[in-house]
């Protein structure tokens, strides 16, 4: 009895210092929540469509959801070479805006170029790595400039076997550089593997 | 420390000339760097001896720790009273500090309302005329084509430019001359600071943005002398000795005349969108826009060689636009800042063709978009520069900036829509104030023609 109530105040100790920290994955022997997708049911219709595996998220800040064909899903693209963006967005006149995008590329690994911004030139569509944030099993670098829809966001890009692999803040009023980098760290902690089922 | 603060704030200038503000924070971010002693006082106003540190093997000029610019409009009447009581207390100034960055430099300089109000005829009959330009030395500030509609022109009578590596040093001057005369009211306060990380440190310009918490201050490299990251003040890159003085090379009338010796000050606000600037342009791109479209730099370099060598004319500049769709900030000016020939001064001094005109005095500022006013001022910490150059007239100045936006000297305007990318470095700049005012001699710094 006595270590079954010694477990439970150690957990509730672990919990209330996660909590005080702000950051669910700190601390050694912290029983950390398995992540969980926000719609399982529409990452599994994405993952099955491309035929290769998709990031799902469990976190994206308020009210975001993640649910594809959801009211905040603004992009939900696939393309011939079975590449995905799917693109999340609030925006509020006078508040501010939230704009995430989770971007896939099966089977390559180079940074895909974009047109550039003036003359005929086209450029990498990431750019300006930024160093690295290591979380859940991955190792993403992080972009400042890039193009397309994720212009004027803060990516964070990486490789999955033989698949690239980017998750993408918009920076924007409320949020400043400092708000998206803690936000796409979060989300990527948060990310599941959702794997094709044929 | 944060400084978030969002408020108007307004009220008398005399406290506002002392307080530090944010600015506090220099002094406890920095160190002053190690000065060489004066070498006495020379006859112009705007010239101070800086120590010179080399970075990636280029000579770079160390600028004060501290600026300090207190526009005003005349309050005295009997113009020669004051003219003799704010000599005395330059001279004290003078006496009390040396003319260095360790000391204090202390500039001088009126605007057209001042001359054309006050002494309208001695200065019809002394103004210097730039012969180059068909004009005046001095003229009304204009606004350029990248400007915005708003961009307010100003219209003060003098202004008062403070360098310092010691904050209290700046108090102190701005006290004698506005606490302690009664011959100026303040119209603005404008502070501010610079200084690279060039041993290796993280620099001043980062650490106050970081300390103010500006959007995009996470973006600037560690050991940029100046928010947008490159460094500015090399030594090639600023004109060298006597050659902005008004008569030195030439351009107007003034030698020999009442205004041997001085020089002519364009002072402007611009607010710098940092996030646009890091988060728009990639290394390469800030190369491009701010030197010259695709030139090669170590990457992440922030001190970029710009000797006599590697100067861009205007032929090179359209070439440039044609081939690549842009304009580098620093080769677009470089078509009318840099001599075409070699030039001998009137002191014997010949200035090699190449050489670098514009003597440079900007500064880094987190004013929104002045310290103080007297209708208020924002105080939420908003990055910018108090841009402040000395040229040989108001028209080579505005040589200079019509080139930045395309407008070269040879008449030709280089199709570039305020604003656009094709501009490079103007697409996150945003000018909010400009005025043009001419620096006498030391000798009549002291309301200039007064006593005539």
């Amino acid at each position: 009895m006595t270590r079954v109530v010694t477990l439970v105040s150690l957990l509730a100790l672990a919990l209330g210092l996660t909590a005080c920290s702000g950051d669910p994955g700190a601390g050694a022997g912290v029983v950390k929540a398995k992540p969980k997708c926000l719609d399982r049911a529409g990452w599994q219709r994405l993952a099955n469509r491309i035929h290769a595996p998709v990031y799902c998220p469990g976190w994206m800040p308020d009210p975001l959801d993640g649910e594809i064909g959801g009211r905040w899903n603004n992009i939900n693209s696939v393309s011939r070479d079975r590449s995905y963006l799917i693109g999340f967005i609030w925006f509020e006149r006078g508040s501010g805006e939230l704009h995430v995008n989770l971007r896939g590329y099966p089977g390559r690994t180079a940074i895909p170029r974009c047109p550039g911004d003036v003359g005929k030139n086209k450029v990498p569509c990431f750019a300006d790595p930024h160093g690295h944030v290591r979380a859940n099993g991955i190792d993403a670098t992080v972009y400042t400039v890039n193009q397309g829809a994720d212009q004027w966001h803060v990516l964070l890009a990486w490789h999955r076997g033989r698949s690239l692999y980017a998750l993408s803040q918009h920076v924007a009023a409320p949020l400043t550089y400092r708000g998206v980098v803690a936000d796409l760290k979060r989300m990527l902690r948060s990310l599941t593997v959702v794997s094709p089922r044929s | 420390m944060r400084y978030t603060r969002r408020g108007l704030l307004a009220g008398a200038a005399a406290g506002a000339l002392a307080a530090t503000g944010i600015y506090e924070a220099v002094d406890r971010l920095a160190t002053s760097p190690r000065r060489a002693d004066a070498l006495g006082l020379p006859p112009e106003q705007h010239l101070l001896d800086l120590r010179v540190v080399h970075d990636d093997g280029i000579a770079v000029l160390v600028p004060p720790l501290h600026h300090q610019l207190v526009t005003a409009r005349v309050r005295a009447s009997d113009l020669v009273s004051a003219q003799h009581e704010l000599e005395e207390a330059l001279a004290d100034l003078d006496a009390r500090f040396p003319s260095t960055p360790a000391g204090l430099g202390v500039t001088v300089a009126w605007g057209l309302p001042y001359f054309e109000r006050r002494v309208a005829a001695a200065w019809a009959k002394h103004a210097p005329f730039d012969r180059r330009a068909g004009k005046h030395a001095l003229l009304p500030a204009i606004r350029f084509p990248s400007d915005p509609h708003d961009t307010v022109l100003e219209q003060n009578e003098v202004a008062v430019l403070l360098r310092s590596d010691s904050l209290d040093n700046v108090s102190a001057g701005a006290k004698r001359l506005f606490d302690e005369l009664d011959v100026f009211e303040p119209t603005s306060i404008r502070k501010g600071f610079a200084g690279g990380g060039f041993e290796g440190r993280q620099s001043l310009p980062k650490r106050m943005a970081m300390t103010a918490n500006v959007p995009g201050a996470d973006l600037i490299p560690d050991t940029a002398e100046l928010f947008l990251g490159f460094t500015s003040t090399q030594r090639a890159n600023l004109g060298p000795g006597r050659i902005a003085n008004l008569e030195t090379l030439g351009y107007t009338d003034a030698a020999g005349g009442y205004f041997h010796g001085g020089t002519h000050m364009h002072v402007s606000h611009i607010f710098e969108d940092l996030e646009a600037w890091y988060l728009n342009f990639d290394f390469q791109q800030r190369v491009d826009t701010t030197f010259r479209p695709g030139l090669r730099a170590r990457r992440d370099a922030q001190t970029v060689a710009q000797g006599p060598a590697r100067v861009t004319d205007t032929n090179e500049v359209e070439r440039d636009f044609r081939r690549r769709g842009r304009i580098g900030h620093s080769s677009s000016i470089q078509s009318t800042s840099r001599l075409e020939r070699d030039t001998l001064g009137p002191d014997g001094t010949v200035y090699r063709k190449g050489t670098a005109i514009p003597q440079r005095a900007d500064f880094n500022t987190l004013d929104n978009p002045f310290f103080w006013g007297p209708r208020g001022v924002d105080r939420e910490p908003s990055a910018g520069v108090h841009f402040v150059v000395f040229n040989p007239s108001s028209d080579d100045f505005h040589r200079n900036r019509l080139a930045m936006d395309g407008v070269l000297p040879n008449g030709t305007r280089l199709p570039l829509e305020p604003g656009s990318r094709a501009q490079g470095l103007n697409s996150v700049l945003h000018t909010t104030h400009r005025q043009n005012f001419l620096v006498p001699p030391r000798q009549h710094r002291s309301f200039p023609l007064a006593e005539l």
